[in-house]
């Protein structure tokens, strides 16, 4: 894979014996010595910490900054945040979609106000030109700049209960970085002549730290620049004595992500239209009658919409699954209604006996049920109900799976900051 | 990921060019996935077996394993019938990852032919293919 793009830990990854994998384009680790399901496990209990620096980052700064993103970013940034939606403010972050005319994926986003007229967006892995040039469309003949910062950065996501504790002793003003860090905020900048870098390590080094990460769990997201944040992996990976820490890859980041519920772009999100789906969240509607708070790239055609599949989350009945790829859902009665679009053995979930509904955390101390539960999302044609059962099948098996309202329970994304830094 | 040369690949058994093991105790050969296998498939969280008694040909598919990320077919490496599987694996899996050649082995076989392993390879021949 000697064309492959490389992320500035590839040394690292390699060192440490990662199973290699490519990615988008890049050479990115599968998952460490320790494997893929004590990583998977080890987020849940303590701390995991992920290369995520193959992910595209954006910014899009100028006074029309915050129209073009208006009209082409999925969420209204006048009216998004929190209950009684509030304008995006400085250090707060959003996450939304970007969509084609027809109302498709173009690709999801999260999406930091830095400053006034100040933005970043951080995609998916390869979407940085696509994304920078798009915006650039868009905003031809307006006051604003787009620059792609793909592999200029380096990213971690330190994701799991520990996150913050472990990250502490690393930054130069910890108490005052964690004095009120709500969910989905950031602090500082990556850029050290920027007047935001207000968050820098014990050396000084700057970081553009969010409180937001991949898998759904409490953490953070920690931008930096390359030679400073190869020496800020190695440092958390140190604190691995005091709490259960392991360096984590792609094979754990998917699992976590999708027993948390959240989209694999391009997988579970693609080139059909953005409606019917768990994350409706990210389209500005109206909360007081049908439609949409604003005018976005996109909206008409989601409007107009005549049929539209339905994306759900299910949970098989032991941890066996099926390939996404060619994989089909079909009734019971051996309908063919749709397709598997991801399909993960989570490891830290089993079942209450055969009761259909509860999903349940790791098997209690004593009990030697084999713990892990397949699930995933599928796209039907018809609408399914939650606790409906229906099959999945590829080319070895077929399975009996039912759509689910909730996979993984007790997830600490949200939990109170103070709470996390506790004990 | 262990390098080629890292791997574990003894001597006292035969191996199939799709990583299956095999090794003749008495009139019988178990069978089993090599260091390789097991390398690159990751945690195996499950384990499917034909049932003892099933008759299968070369290259037969006989079951599969499954890691956390994928699954994989597992392929006959000689004909024969079935006498014996592996059904520690229902609760301990990880033994495929922790010991492929002992406690991981998966089944055991009466082979049809009478020197069942001679169109195996040995581990060097095995190797030399691996690194292409």
């Amino acid at each position: 894979m000697d064309e492959a793009k490389k992320t500035r830990l590839h040394p690292w990854h390699r060192a440490h014996g990662a199973q290699m994998a490519l990615f988008a384009g890049y050479e990115m680790p599968l998952w460490y010595a320790a494997g893929a399901k004590a990583e998977h496990l080890t987020v849940l209990q303590g701390a995991g910490l992920f290369d995520t620096s193959h992910m595209a980052t954006v910014a899009v700064r100028g006074a029309d900054a915050f129209a073009l993103l208006q009209y082409c970013f999925s969420r209204d940034l006048s009216a998004a945040v929190g209950p009684s939606r509030k304008p995006l403010a400085p250090g707060q972050c959003l996450y939304g979609v970007f969509l084609t005319a027809a109302g498709h994926l173009l690709d999801d986003a999260l999406l930091y106000m830095l400053g006034v007229d100040d933005y970043l967006l951080c995609v998916n892995a390869g979407m940085g030109a696509i994304v920078a040039r798009h915006l650039e469309a868009e905003g031809a003949g307006r006051a604003v700049a787009i620059t792609d910062l793909s592999d200029r950065l380096v990213k971690l996501d330190l994701q799991g209960p520990a996150a913050a504790k472990i990250l502490w002793p690393l930054l130069a003003a910890p108490e005052k970085v964690f004095d009120h860090f709500p969910y989905f905020t950031c602090k500082g900048h990556f850029d050290p002549a920027s007047p935001l870098a207000t968050v820098l390590l014990a050396d000084r080094s700057p970081l553009l730290l969010s409180r937001t990460g991949y898998t759904g769990e409490f953490g953070f997201e920690i931008f930096g620049q390359p030679e400073a944040m190869a020496g800020l992996w190695a440092e958390l990976l140190a604190q691995a004595g005091r709490y259960p820490l392991l360096p984590c890859g792609l094979a754990a980041r998917d699992s976590l992500r999708v027993g948390a519920m959240l989209p694999l772009a391009h997988q579970d999100l693609g080139a059909w239209p953005f409606c019917n789906n768990p994350w409706l969240l990210a389209l500005p509607h109206r909360r007081e009658r049908p439609g949409f708070s604003k005018e976005f790239l996109g909206g008409h055609a989601l409007l107009r919409l005549g049929a539209c599949e339905y994306t759900y989350p299910f949970a098989g009945f032991d941890l066996r699954k099926v390939e996404a790829a060619g994989g089909e859902v079909l009734t019971v009665g051996g309908e063919v209604i749709g397709e598997v679009l991801t399909c993960v053995s989570e490891m830290s979930l089993t079942r209450n006996g055969q009761q259909a509904v509860i999903l349940a955390a790791p098997a209690p101390a004593g009990e030697n049920r084999p713990a892990g539960l397949c699930c995933g999302f599928l796209k039907s044609r018809q609408p399914l109900r939650v606790g409906e059962v229906v099959l999945l099948r590829d080319q070895r098996r077929q399975l009996r799976v039912e759509i689910v309202a909730e996979l993984r329970p007790h997830r600490t994304a949200r939990r109170p900051l103070r709470e996390m830094l506790a004990g | 990921m262990k390098e080629l040369d890292g791997l574990e690949l003894p001597a006292t058994v035969r191996y199939a060019e799709s990583h299956e093991w095999a090794r003749q105790e008495g009139e019988l050969v178990t069978i089993g996935i090599n260091d390789y296998a097991q390398d690159r498939l990751g945690d195996i969280v499950y384990v499917e077996l034909p049932a003892v008694g099933v008759r299968l040909g070369v290259g037969e598919e006989f079951g599969t394993v499954e890691s956390v990320k994928a699954v994989s077919e597992l392929y006959m490496p000689l004909a024969g019938e079935v006498v014996a599987v592996n059904s520690g694996l229902q609760e301990d899996p990880a033994a495929v990852n922790n010991q492929p050649y002992g406690q991981g082995w998966l089944i055991r076989v009466k082979p049809d032919a009478a020197e069942p392993l001679a169109a195996l390879l040995g581990r060097d021949d095995y190797l030399a293919n691996l690194k292409g």
